[in-house]
This record gives structure tokens, C-alpha cells and sequence, in this order.
């Protein structure tokens, strides 16, 4: 049987020296899916037979010198909020016109088909990327492959799903909260929220217009880097989106000279798990020995932050949502109802003034990095938790509960990039997450020192190998 | 604190039930005084707001 290599960076190299074929690549990844995702619920559709049509037509491409980079044959899960043609986009929800984006691909999309990526399905998310699981709904329950009793994290819970157990080797997110960085932190990957405007989210369902990022998760900072070359650029179709092509860095070398900023404040509550912040001191240190210096430094105006992304969030949405909702309320998962609602609790104003405080929280996050080159968080308090921890009375769910514990908010009110990394277990072997952040257009530079950090742990390379019996309904 | 939230929601004509209209309440007097805090931030008093205009624009269909 052949080697599958673990990354999207190896598998590229294993392609173009002629060790693995993108075939192979791509049995493996349905080979994963016909194992585990009947108990993960990773996709909410499967392109099996396209995807071995396009691994074929990719081997035969690179046969004959035709090499369209490193994408080029590569199994990759899409979350099923971004059209694609060759099926219908639902955000898991039974609400959404099934017309919306059919037969069209969003710009993302038609990127990674020109780049020779092999899409394997689209992947599950909470309802329009928001709220919780509902098992009253008609559509897969994801679950975490480390314990599917825990929550995988979200909204891009398929694509941390499939990244972790091999499904695919990299995959599309969204993140208005943290939905790329949530999964990746608990699903034990790698997860990318690249500057506002890097690229384009129109074919994508919206959730907050001024919120919403497309990012990658994959294994590696590398494997993330590698699809921000692909998938970065400006689109017309998209007012926000800015003529800033990304180019990776050059990897390797050491942290000499770099300064890091350590963010503590808020970050360990209570109710969080101790071995996070251990599993943290520990990451600062290989970082402070691979040559950066520390220091620690508070975010400007981050509890204001929280709230203006849960105002702009809720009332962004609401607009979206309001006519839809009016009459086919009950359609609508029980989490998202609670989520949209925000919108309808707060004034015109208040949206407003939400918008005046992010402009001076950006003012200050982009003095902040004069004096430090990257900021650096636990993503979340603890590992993943469980279904039954993050339900509130009437099986609501505990929005509360789950936002104490979960630090990426803040980032999506600023707009800065920020990355997602494996940084160590709990004692429970539930994966824990740090995020390096940086000035805005700054992803080469938090991909880099977070490729350094790779390079001397290998956490990103740990898997999990999903106990597939006695899983709660 | 029910009868605001139920006025709130009935003017966005969300039907919400009785027991959604008490949970969202029970969570309203926090959230309220989260975003009248926003009011309070001196750097934000002169700031414009983070909303974008551009005469002359058009809608551009994303799958052209």
C-alpha cells in the first residue's frame, strides 16, 4: 500500500517525485470518509466520483509537464456556505434557497479548480455559520475525532473534521467569531483567518458583511500558506476585497531579533483548564529559544471587541435573515434563532457606535504592533468540550458558556490575520491551541515564526484514531 | 425584562416562543449594559464608524 503523507506540503512533493499518485491521494481521503464520517459528520455532500475523475485528470496533467503548483491533485474539503457547481450549497440549514449559487462557483472555488485542487465534498457547518448542532434538524450532528462525545468547534467543523482524520489534506473555512479558529483549535489543526480583504467572500453565504474571512485549515502553517497563495487576491464581485496577492515566505531560519507579544489578561478564566496555560508557557518557551524576545502586552479595548463583533454579527445577520425568519421561524436551528436575535435587541445606533469603537480598537491594535511583531493567545480556555457542557436548560444552547472559553472574537472586529496552531493535550487528550496574530497584510510573517514553532514540536503532526462505538446520540 | 424582549422581537416580527423570549431575557440586562458600555470609550468619541460607502458603485455578480 502506498504512503500518504500527512501534509498538503508533502504530498505535493511526493506527487512531483512520482512516490504517490493524486489517485491515490484522493482513495485514501474516501477511504477516511467511508470509515469515520458516518460518526463524525464531516460532509453534508460527498463528489466521490468527480473527485476521481479530477485525481485522474491531475495525474495524467503532471504526467505530461503540466504543473499547476502545489495545490495540483490535492484532496480538499470546501465548508458548504461557498458555492460550487457540482452541488447544491444548504449552510446545513433547510432555509436556504437551494437556487442560491447553483451551478456556480464563488471565486474561491474557481480558484482552487484553476490551481488543480481535487474537492471532495462540502463540508458540515452550524446552520449559516452560526448557533449550535440541533438533533431536530435533518442534517449531521459533527462530532470531534479526538472524542466525538466533544464538539469539533466552529462553524467550519467538517473541514477540522476531515483535516484531522484525513478526508482531505486541506479545506475552506469561514471565521466571523472564530469559525476557522475554533475548529482547528479543537479538532487539533492548523487554521488560518486571513486579513480582511485578503480574499474574496462573495459566493458565500454571508453571515456578518464586515466579519466575514475565507481561510484555510489544513496540517501546517506551510499547508495553510499554500493555499492563501491560491485563494488571496482581489475579485470585483467583492467591495471589501484589495489588490494584495500573498506570497508565502521563506521558510526556516530562527526568531532572532522578532518581538512577541504575550497576551494573559482575560485569556485564563476560571473555568478553563489548567494545562492550557501550562501547555502555553511551554510554547513561549521553545519561542524565546528559537531567539524572540518576550514581553507581555494587553488588547486595547477587548471586552468592547467581544461585544461590537457579537452587535455587528447579530444585526449584519438579522438584515440578511429578518424575512425569512418571520416566517419560517421554526425552520431554523434552535441556536441560530438565539443568535440572529441579537440583532433585533439593539438600535441603530448601538450598531453604529459598534462601528466607531472598532475603527479606534484598529487604531490601537495597529499601534500596538509598533511595538511587538506578533501577538500571541491561547485560542481557546480548555479543549474541546462536551455536547452536554455547552447545553443550557430545554437543550438551548449556553452561548455564554462557550464564548468564556473561546478567545477569537476580538480578531474578527479588527481585521488583522491570525493563525491557529496545535500547541500540546490536556490530560484528557483533547488538543490545545495557541494563535499567533499580526499587523494586518501580515500573514507571511505569523506563518513563518509559526512554521518555526512547527518545525521544533511537531504537536500539528499528532492525528487521532476516533473510537467509533458507543458514541451518544 | 420579558416584555421589552418580546416587544423587540415582536417589532422585528420574530415569533419567537415563551420560552425563547425567556432565556433571551434572562441574558438581556447584560448584554444591554456590554454594548451601553461601548458609549463610554473616550478613543471612539470623535471617531468615524467602520461602515463603507463608494459613489458610483455597482453590484457585480461573483460568478460572471
Amino acid at each position: 500500500m502506498t504512503d500518504i503523507p500527512l501534509t498538503l506540503t508533502d504530498a505535493a512533493a511526493a506527487l512531483r517525485a512520482g512516490a504517490v499518485t493524486s489517485v491515490a491521494l484522493t482513495r485514501a481521503a474516501i477511504a477516511a470518509a467511508d470509515r469515520l464520517d458516518d460518526t463524525l459528520g464531516a460532509y453534508l455532500s460527498r463528489f466521490d466520483e468527480y473527485a476521481l475523475e479530477r485525481a485522474a485528470a491531475a495525474d495524467a496533467e503532471l504526467a505530461r509537464g503540466l504543473d499547476r503548483g502545489p495545490l495540483h491533485g490535492i484532496p480538499f474539503g470546501v465548508k458548504d456556505i461557498l458555492a460550487m457547481a457540482e452541488g447544491p450549497t444548504t449552510a446545513q440549514s433547510l432555509v436556504l434557497d437551494r437556487a442560491w449559487g447553483a451551478g456556480k462557483d464563488a471565486p474561491v472555488v474557481a480558484r482552487l479548480k484553476a490551481a488543480g485542487a481535487v474537492i471532495t465534498g462540502k463540508t458540515t457547518t452550524m446552520e449559516f455559520a452560526c448557533g449550535m448542532p440541533d438533533v431536530t434538524k435533518p442534517f449531521p450532528v459533527p462530532r470531534n475525532p479526538w472524542n466525538p462525545d466533544t464538539w469539533p468547534g466552529g462553524s467550519s467543523s467538517g473541514t477540522g473534521i476531515g483535516v484531522a482524520t484525513g478526508m482531505f489534506l486541506a479545506g475552506l473555512g469561514t471565521d466571523t467569531a472564530g469559525s476557522i479558529r475554533i475548529p482547528a483549535a479543537f479538532c487539533g489543526v492548523t487554521g488560518l483567518m486571513p486579513t480582511f480583504g485578503r480574499v474574496p467572500k462573495s459566493g458565500c453565504v454571508p453571515l456578518g458583511y464586515s466579519l466575514d474571512h475565507v481561510g484555510p485549515l489544513a496540517r501546517s502553517a506551510r499547508d495553510c500558506a499554500t493555499v492563501l497563495e491560491v485563494i488571496a487576491g482581489e475579485h470585483r464581485s467583492d467591495p471589501d476585497c484589495v489588490d494584495a496577492p500573498f506570497t508565502a515566505p521563506e521558510w526556516g531560519g530562527d526568531l532572532a531579533g522578532l518581538r512577541i507579544g504575550v497576551v494573559r489578561e482575560g485569556h485564563f478564566p476560571e473555568q478553563g483548564d489548567p494545562a492550557t496555560e501550562q501547555a502555553f508557557d511551554a510554547a513561549i518557551a521553545v519561542l524565546a529559544r528559537a531567539g524572540a524576545s518576550i514581553t507581555e502586552v494587553r488588547l486595547p479595548l477587548r471586552q468592547e471587541m467581544i461585544t461590537a463583533d457579537m452587535i455587528t454579527m447579530g444585526c449584519e445577520a438579522l438584515a440578511y435573515h429578518r424575512t425569512d425568519l418571520s416566517t419560517r421561524w421554526d425552520d431554523y436551528f434552535l441556536a441560530t434563532r438565539a443568535m440572529l436575535a441579537i440583532g433585533a435587541q439593539v438600535s441603530g445606533a448601538d450598531y453604529v457606535q459598534a462601528q466607531r469603537v472598532r475603527r479606534a480598537a484598529q487604531d490601537a491594535v495597529g499601534r500596538l504592533f509598533d511595538e511587538v511583531d506578533v501577538i500571541l493567545t491561547p485560542t481557546a480556555a480548555t479543549g474541546a468540550p462536551t455536547f452536554s457542557s455547552i447545553t443550557g436548560p430545554g437543550g438551548s444552547p449556553d452561548i455564554g458558556a462557550l464564548f468564556a472559553l473561546i478567545h477569537t472574537p476580538y480578531w474578527d472586529t479588527v481585521g488583522n490575520p491570525v493563525l491557529a496552531v496545535p500547541m500540546g493535550f490536556t490530560p484528557a487528550g483533547l488538543p490545545l491551541s495557541m494563535q499567533f496574530a499580526g499587523p494586518a497584510f501580515g500573514e507571511a510573517e505569523i506563518l513563518r515564526v509559526a512554521d518555526v514553532f512547527q518545525q521544533a514540536t511537531g504537536w500539528h503532526l499528532r492525528t487521532p484514531e476516533p473510537e467509533l462505538e458507543g458514541v451518544a446520540a | 425584562m420579558n416584555e421589552i424582549v418580546k416587544t423587540l422581537l415582536d417589532q422585528a416580527a420574530l415569533p419567537a416562543s415563551e420560552d425563547e423570549i425567556a432565556a433571551y431575557a434572562a441574558g438581556f440586562a447584560a448584554q444591554r449594559a456590554a454594548v451601553d458600555a461601548l458609549y463610554g470609550v473616550p478613543e471612539a468619541r470623535y471617531a468615524d464608524p467602520a461602515l463603507r460607502f463608494r459613489a458610483g458603485a455597482r453590484i457585480t455578480d461573483w460568478a460572471e
